[in-house]
């Protein structure tokens, strides 16, 4: 699974502790995030696109 | 905040253990015995590392433990769990192989588990977890 993490925190001004704090995580998971080193549940990448206002989809895909 | 309080009190109170233990005990300098202590200050040093971690996170107001930290703790104890079985398995042959005292080598085996966890947490952590 690839996601833009990354490029959306950029692009709305978040650091990893900002975007961490407003999902309730540690800044590591956004580290293990964007490096895609980590899976996250249904429920953390539901809350990490609600920050960024997109659907879920358009943060997390599946290579085809 | 009180189980990271906890953890560093743990490990003092180990440390002072094992300082008394150097002190006191008539050490030969054997090669087992400076594994022991060896292998006691890589846990202890652990065990210190985590209380950090988790003192860190109490300042920095993150939650002390999240979903991968809990998937990462979780997946070294199954593996390390594993791993131990074998390792108990040549703890075994070795006790017939070598002229060791029961204790010494239940203290190595103790000792061997505590390592394989560190292990396993340490390389999961590097590697990271898909979870695909």
């Amino acid at each position: 699974m690839n996601n833009r993490i990354r490029e959306l925190r950029a692009r709305f001004n978040l650091s990893q502790l900002e975007l961490a704090q407003q999902v309730g995580v540690r800044r590591e998971t956004i580290v293990f995030l964007e490096k895609g080193k980590y899976n996250p549940s249904l429920k953390l990448a539901h809350d990490i696109s609600r920050v960024f206002k997109l659907p879920i989809e358009e943060v997390f895909t599946f290579p085809e | 905040m009180k189980k990271t309080i906890l953890i560093f009190i743990i490990a003092a109170l180990v440390l002072i253990s094992l300082a008394v233990w150097v002190v006191n005990a008539d050490l030969s300098g054997d090669l087992h015995e400076i594994l022991m202590v060896a292998g006691a200050l890589i846990v202890l040093g652990f065990a210190v590392f985590m209380g950090v971690i988790r003192l860190r996170s109490n300042l920095r107001k993150e939650p002390v433990e999240d979903e991968l930290s809990k998937k990462i703790m979780r997946k070294a104890s199954s593996l390390s769990f594993y791993i131990s079985i074998y390792f108990w398995l040549v703890v075994m042959y070795l006790s017939d192989k070598t002229k060791l005292e029961a204790h010494s080598l239940i203290g190595a085996g103790i000792m061997g588990m505590a390592l394989i966890f560190f292990l396993s947490w340490l390389g999961i952590k590097l590697m990271g977890w898909r979870n695909e």
